[in-house]
C-alpha cells in the first residue's frame, strides 16, 4: 500500500455509520430534563403564571433574576390572584442554567426549554425582560434573531418538565400535578418508573429535527 | 415585679413592667434547668429570658396577655392539662417542660387547626417568608394537614383605613391588632365581629381606623393579614437590607429598622428600645420614609443667576458662597452674619455649623430654634427627665403641645404610665388634648396665662393641706399611688402649646413648679427632630458645645476653635427682625423655611426680602430661597450616617441605608468645605472624627465617642456621669443573651475597632459644668404676666401643629399627603360659632393686630370658650399670618362676611 498505508483507519471510518449531525442545520435531542434558556408560561387561558413572588430571584445562586411584583388590575388582570410579575428580567450574561428557578416556583411559570444557541453583540440583548421571556399566545416561546431555533423544538418546554415532578410515588403515578398550559392543555401523566407500561407523554424518543 | 397581687386569671391580669427595688425572686424549673425570675412574671417570657422559646401567636410583650391562640401550651407538674404560658405567672419551685409529646401533640393540633382556613397564598402574601406562622409552622408544625375542605373565603384585601389593608382569609384571630388598638394606642376602632369561623375583625360602620398608630398593627400581625399599603408588593424579605437607626419624624428619636431595596427605601419598622419606644411608631414616623424619595428632591448645586436660581458644579457653588461670606464678614463683620436652622440635621451637622459660625467666622447670630421653641438657656440648664421617668413618676403635669400631635411616641408613653402604671396625669392647657380623657386634673387657662393654674397645682402638690375640688381626684390619686410608689419625681412635660402666645408664661410656670419642692424633672416637649442636638451643640445664641455658655466655654474651646464669639448675639427673631431692617446681611438656611415655619411669616418675608444675601442647605426648594446666592442639596435622614439627640437628651446612632441620587452632600461636609475655603482646616473627614471632636470638646458630651455611639443599643443619655450605670448596662447586655431587655438586636460590626470592655463604664466619665439654675433666673427676667383678653368680642389664637400638616414629610410622601390637611381652619366651639351667628364651614374675616385673613370657621367641641385654634403647620393664608412676634399673646376679632340671615315668620 505503501503511502497510503497511513489512511487505514481514516478509510475503514469512511464505511462505518456516521456519529457526526448536520449541526447547526440539524440538531441532537437533547436530554429531557435539559437546561436551557427559560420561558415564562401561561394558562390556557391565556393568563401570566408569574405572581411576582420573587421565590426564583430569591433562590438563584448567580443572582441573575430581577422580579418586582404589583397589584393586579382589577378590570384586566395579568395573571389570577392578587399579584403579577410587574418586571421580568433574566441576565444570560450571569445565568449558569442550574434550574433552581424552575424548583422554586410555585405556579409552573418559569421552565426551561433546550435551547441553548443564542449569542449576544452586546448586553443589553442579554438580559432578557418579561416581554422576551412570557410565551406568545401559541403558548411557544418568542424566538429572538440571534437565537437558533430549529423545527418544534420548544415543544419540550413546560411545567411537566419540572425536576420535582411527583412521579416518584407510588399513589400519584399517572396522575397529573400540574396545571394547563397556553397552546398546549393539559400535559399527560409523566411516565411510570415501571418500565413495562408506555409512556403517555409526547417524550417517548425526541427524533432529529431538521432546519424549517 | 410590683407587689399589686396578681390574679391568676388572664383576663384579670394586669401587665405591669418590674419596679426597681421591689422584686421578690423565685425558682422555677424549665425543662430541667433551674432559672430564677422575679415573681408573678410570665412563664413564657422567662422562658424566653433564658433561651426557651415557645412559640406564641397572640402575646406580645408589650401588651396583656390574652390566651387565644393556644399555641404556647406547656406542661406545668401539678397543673391539670396543659398550660398556656403566656398567661401563666411564675411561681416558687414551678416546673415546667416546653418539649414533651403531649406538647408537640398540643401544638401540632393547634397548628393544623389554624391552618384549616388560613390560606396558602404566601408567594403573593407581602409577609411571605417572614411570618411568625410560616416559621412556627416549620419548627413546631406537623407538617401534613388531614382538611381537605374547602377554606373559608372572604373578599380580598380590604382598607380599614388609608394606610392598613386587611385580608380576612389569612387572619388567625389572635387579636394583637384590636388589642393593641384598644390598650395600647387609645383608639378602639377595630374589633372582632361574626361568630366561629367566620370571625373577622372589623372596623365600626362609617368609621376607618384611623389612629395615628395604624402602622403598628401591620408590623405585629403574626400572619399576612394587615398589611401596609406602602410596602404592598414593594419588595420581599429576601430583598431587604436593613439598618438600625433613629426616626427623625420628631423629636422623641424611636429605634427602627430601615429597609432597602435596590436603593429605595421600602420600610420602616420599629425597634424595642425599652427607655424611648417599645417597639411602637406612629404612622408619620413609619410611613415618612417615602420623603426621600420624593421626586422634587434637590440634587446638584444651585446658584443665583439671571434672575432665577440655575444648576452649578460643587466647587462652583462653593467657591460662590465663600466669596459671599468673606465679602459681608470683611465689610460689614461677623455680626452681620445670621445663622438659623439646624434642628433637622445630626449632631455632626449642628457641631460643624457651630464651629463654622462661632469658631471660624465669629457670629454669634445663631439658632436653630424659628420662634417656636423655648429659650435655649431654660432647655439647656433644667433638670432632665428621661421617658422612663414619667413610669417611675410620682405624678405627670402636661404643660406644652398636644402630644398625640406632635410626639405620638411619647403619647403612647405617657397614656401607658398613666393607664396601665396607675401615675397620675395632670393637663394644664387652653384646649383638649389627646390625653386630657386619661387626666385626673384638667387645668383649664386663657391661653398665655397658665401662672394661676400652676401655682395652685404647685401649691397642692407641695402638700398644702386644703384640697381645691378640682385637684382632689388627683391628690387622691397620689395618695392611692404612693402606697406602691412613694418617691418619684413629678415629670413635667414642657412645651410650647401655641405658638400664638410667647415663651414666657409657659417658663414662668414652669418656673413656679421648679420651685415648688416637688423635684420636678422636666421633659422637653420640642417637636423638631434633632433641636436638642442642636441647642446641645451651640445652634443657639450665647451656648457652646456641650451646653456651656460662652463665658464657660470659651477657654476650653479656643484651644480648638480659631475663634470664639465675645459677645451673646441673637436669637431667631431678633435676626430676622435685622435682617429685615439691613443690619443682618447674609442668612443661612440650615434646612429651614423661616416663611413657613416661623411664627410670625411677615416678619420672615420682609426678613428674606431685605436682606442681601441667602445661603441655603435644603433637600427641597421652597420659599425661603427664592432669593438665595446658593443652594446646596444636602443628604437625609437614610442617606447619611451619624447621631442624633432626642428629647431626653439622648445620644442615638443613625444608620445609613442607601446612596442618595445625584450629588447631595452632608451638611457637615459642606461646613468643613466653606470653613477650608475661608482659611481654616477643620480637619474632620469623617462623621466619626466629628463624633471624637465632640466628645472632645464639647464639656456635656464628656465619653460619648464615636465607640460608644456605635455600641451603646439605646443610645447614651447626657451628661453621661449620670447615667452611667444604664450605659454600662446596654453595653454589658452586647455580651449577654441572658435576660436582654429588648429583642431581635444585634450588635453593630464596627470596622475593626476594639470594642467596649464587658461593661466597663467608657472612660473620662466626668460631670459637665452645668448652667446654673437657669429656670429662675430666666423667669426672672421676663416680662410680666399677660393681660386678659382686650374686648368681650375678642378671641384668643391657640396656633398649635397637628401631626400631618403642610411639613416636608407629610406633604412629600404619598401615603401621608392623602391625611394631611393643608388648608387652615379657624376652629371654634359651638357656643362662639352661634354668638357669630355663621354656619358651620363658612368663610369668616379672622383680624388680628397683623393682618386681616378669610378663613373657613368650623365648629370643634373640644376648643374651650374665648379661644379660637388654626393649626400652625397649613399652607397661607393660616396662622402665621395673624401671629406678631412682639406680642406676648394673639388676640382676634372675627367678622362675618354674609349679610345675618333675618328669619321671615
Amino acid at each position: 500500500m505503501g503511502k497510503f498505508s497511513g489512511f487505514r483507519i481514516t478509510i475503514a471510518q469512511v464505511f462505518k455509520p456516521k456519529v457526526t449531525g448536520d449541526y447547526p442545520n440539524s440538531k441532537r435531542p437533547k436530554p429531557e430534563r435539559f437546561h436551557g434558556r427559560h420561558v415564562l408560561n401561561r394558562y390556557e387561558d391565556g393568563m401570566e403564571k408569574c405572581i411576582g413572588c420573587e421565590l426564583c430571584a430569591g433562590v438563584c445562586p448567580a443572582n441573575c433574576i430581577y422580579v418586582r411584583g404589583a397589584d393586579n388590575p382589577p378590570d384586566s388582570p395579568v395573571s389570577p390572584g392578587e399579584r403579577y410579575g410587574f418586571v421580568y428580567e433574566i441576565n444570560y450574561l450571569r445565568c449558569i442554567h442550574c434550574d433552581l428557578c424552575v424548583e422554586a416556583c410555585p405556579t409552573e411559570a418559569i421552565t426551561e426549554t433546550k435551547l441553548f444557541e443564542f449569542s449576544f453583540t452586546n448586553r443589553q440583548d442579554a438580559i432578557y425582560t418579561k416581554s422576551e421571556l412570557v410565551v406568545d399566545d401559541q403558548g411557544r416561546a418568542q424566538r429572538q434573531p440571534w437565537e437558533l431555533w430549529l423545527g418544534d423544538e420548544d415543544d419540550q418546554t413546560s411545567g411537566w418538565m419540572r425536576a420535582t415532578a411527583s412521579a416518584g410515588q407510588a399513589e400519584f403515578e399517572g396522575k397529573v400535578g400540574w396545571s394547563g398550559e397556553l397552546g398546549v392543555g393539559v400535559r399527560a401523566a409523566e411516565p411510570s418508573q415501571d418500565k413495562t407500561r408506555t409512556a403517555i407523554a409526547p417524550t417517548s424518543e425526541p427524533e432529529e429535527v431538521a432546519l424549517g | 415585679m410590683s407587689s399589686v397581687p396578681i390574679s391568676q386569671w388572664p383576663s384579670e391580669y394586669k401587665y405591669s413592667a418590674p419596679v426597681a427595688g421591689d422584686t421578690e425572686m423565685v425558682n422555677v424549673t424549665i425543662d430541667g434547668v433551674e432559672v430564677q425570675a422575679p415573681r408573678g412574671e410570665l412563664l413564657i417570657k422567662v422562658a424566653q429570658d433564658y433561651g426557651t422559646y415557645i412559640p406564641r401567636f397572640c402575646y406580645h410583650e408589650r401588651m396583656k396577655p390574652v390566651g387565644m391562640c393556644r399555641m404556647c401550651l406547656v406542661e406545668v407538674e401539678g397543673m391539670r392539662g396543659l398550660q398556656i404560658s403566656c398567661a401563666t405567672p411564675v411561681v416558687e419551685g414551678m416546673v415546667v417542660t416546653t418539649q414533651s409529646p403531649d406538647v408537640k401533640e398540643a401544638q401540632d393540633g393547634v397548628l393544623e387547626f389554624l391552618l384549616i382556613n388560613h390560606p396558602l397564598d404566601c408567594p403573593v402574601c407581602d409577609r411571605g417568608g417572614e411570618c411568625p406562622l410560616q416559621d412556627q409552622t416549620l419548627a413546631f408544625g406537623p407538617g401534613e394537614s388531614r382538611f381537605v375542605e374547602e377554606k373559608r373565603h372572604f373578599e380580598k384585601p380590604i382598607p380599614i383605613s388609608d394606610l392598613v389593608l386587611l385580608d380576612r382569609e389569612r387572619c388567625i384571630q389572635c387579636g394583637r391588632c384590636t388589642r393593641f388598638a384598644a390598650e395600647v394606642a387609645g383608639d378602639p376602632l377595630i374589633d372582632f365581629g361574626g361568630r366561629g369561623s367566620s370571625t373577622e375583625v372589623i372596623t365600626y360602620p362609617g368609621a376607618p381606623f384611623s389612629s395615628y398608630f395604624s402602622g403598628n398593627v401591620v408590623q405585629i400581625c403574626p400572619v399576612g393579614a394587615l398589611t401596609a399599603r406602602s410596602y404592598r408588593f414593594k419588595a420581599r424579605p429576601w430583598d431587604l437590607s436593613a439598618v438600625e437607626t433613629s426616626c427623625q419624624s420628631c423629636s422623641v428619636g424611636c429605634r427602627g429598622v430601615l429597609d432597602s431595596a435596590s436603593n429605595r427605601l421600602v420600610r420602616f419598622l420599629g425597634v424595642d428600645s425599652e427607655p424611648v419606644n417599645h417597639g411602637w411608631l406612629c404612622d408619620k414616623g413609619r410611613y415618612g420614609y417615602e420623603w426621600v424619595h420624593a421626586k422634587d428632591r434637590l440634587n446638584i448645586p444651585l446658584v443665583a443667576r439671571g434672575g432665577g436660581l440655575v444648576p452649578e458644579s460643587w466647587p462652583q457653588a462653593l467657591e460662590l458662597a465663600t466669596s459671599v461670606i468673606r465679602d459681608v464678614f470683611d465689610k460689614h463683620g461677623a455680626k452681620a452674619i445670621g445663622v438659623l436652622g439646624g434642628a433637622q440635621g445630626t449632631n455632626e451637622d449642628a457641631y460643624a455649623w457651630a464651629r463654622l459660625a462661632k469658631g471660624v467666622i465669629g457670629t454669634d447670630n445663631v439658632d436653630a430654634q424659628l420662634g417656636d421653641g423655648l429659650p435655649a438657656e431654660v432647655v439647656i440648664g433644667m433638670e432632665r427627665a428621661t421617658i422612663a421617668d414619667l413610669d417611675s413618676a410620682r405624678a405627670i403635669v402636661l404643660l406644652g403641645p398636644d402630644l398625640k400631635e406632635e410626639l405620638p411616641v411619647l403619647y403612647l408613653r405617657v397614656r401607658r404610665a398613666a393607664v396601665d402604671l396607675g401615675v397620675p396625669l395632670v393637663d394644664i392647657g387652653a384646649s383638649n388634648t389627646g390625653l386630657t380623657p386619661y387626666a385626673q386634673a384638667v387645668l383649664r387657662h386663657l391661653p398665655g396665662d397658665p401662672e394661676a393654674v400652676t401655682e395652685k397645682l404647685a401649691a397642692a402638690l407641695a402638700g398644702q393641706p386644703t384640697r381645691p375640688d378640682e385637684l382632689r381626684p388627683l391628690l387622691e390619686a397620689i395618695d392611692k399611688r404612693a402606697l406602691i410608689q412613694k418617691e418619684g419625681p413629678v415629670v413635667v412635660v414642657l412645651g410650647r402649646s401655641s405658638v400664638a402666645e410667647a415663651a414666657d408664661a409657659t417658663v414662668r410656670a414652669a418656673a413656679i413648679l421648679a420651685q415648688a419642692g416637688i423635684s420636678a424633672k422636666f421633659l422637653s416637649a420640642l417637636p423638631t427632630a434633632n433641636v436638642h442636638g442642636a441647642l446641645d451643640l451651640g445652634l443657639a445664641p450665647g451656648f457652646l458645645p456641650g451646653r456651656v455658655t460662652l463665658a464657660a466655654g470659651r477657654d476650653e474651646l479656643a484651644k480648638t476653635w480659631a475663634r470664639v464669639p465675645e459677645e451673646q448675639g441673637l436669637g431667631a427673631a431678633k435676626i430676622l427682625a435685622n435682617a429685615a431692617g439691613g443690619e443682618i446681611k447674609l442668612l443661612v438656611l440650615l434646612n429651614c423655611d423661616p416663611i413657613a415655619d416661623f411664627p410670625d411669616g411677615q416678619l420672615a418675608k420682609d426678613a428674606l426680602k431685605n436682606v442681601e444675601h441667602v445661603i441655603s442647605l435644603n433637600s427641597f426648594t421652597n420659599e425661603s430661597m427664592r432669593h438665595a446666592d446658593v443652594v446646596f442639596p444636602i443628604t437625609v435622614w437614610g442617606e447619611q450616617r451619624g447621631s442624633i439627640s432626642n428629647i431626653e437628651g439622648r445620644v442615638a446612632r443613625l444608620g445609613r441605608k442607601i446612596t442618595p441620587d445625584g450629588s447631595t452632600m452632608e451638611p457637615w461636609r459642606i461646613a468643613t468645605e466653606l470653613a477650608a475655603r475661608l482659611g481654616h482646616e477643620m480637619d474632620l473627614e469623617s462623621f466619626t472624627e466629628v463624633q471624637d471632636e465632640i466628645a472632645q470638646v464639647a464639656p456635656a458630651f464628656v465619653g460619648v465617642d464615636s465607640k460608644l455611639i456605635s455600641w451603646a443599643r439605646d443610645g447614651a443619655v447626657l451628661p453621661v456621669a449620670d447615667h452611667a450605670a444604664e450605659i454600662t448596662l446596654a453595653l454589658s447586655s452586647l455580651d449577654q443573651n441572658k435576660r436582654s431587655a429588648g429583642v431581635s438586636w444585634e450588635p453593630i460590626p464596627t470596622s475593626g475597632e476594639d470594642t467596649p470592655g464587658n461593661g466597663a463604664v467608657p472612660p473620662a466619665v466626668i460631670s459637665p459644668p452645668r448652667p446654673a439654675q437657669a429656670l429662675y433666673s430666666w423667669a426672672k427676667q421676663a416680662p410680666e404676666r399677660t393681660a386678659a383678653l382686650a374686648d368681650s368680642y375678642s378671641l384668643r389664637l391657640v396656633a398649635s401643629r397637628t401631626l400631618y400638616g403642610n411639613d416636608l414629610i407629610t406633604t412629600q410622601s404619598p401615603s401621608l399627603a392623602r391625611l394631611a390637611t393643608v388648608t387652615a381652619q379657624l376652629r371654634v366651639n359651638e357656643r362662639e360659632r352661634d354668638r357669630l351667628g355663621v354656619a358651620d364651614g363658612e368663610v369668616v374675616r379672622v383680624i388680628s393686630s397683623r393682618s386681616s385673613i378669610e378663613l373657613p370657621l368650623v365648629v370643634d367641641p373640644s376648643v374651650p370658650e374665648r379661644v379660637a385654634l388654626v393649626a400652625i403647620n397649613r399652607d397661607a393664608p393660616g396662622a402665621s399670618d395673624l401671629v406678631d412676634i412682639n406680642e406676648s399673646v394673639t388676640d382676634l376679632r372675627i367678622e362675618t362676611l354674609s349679610k345675618p340671615v333675618i328669619k321671615e315668620s
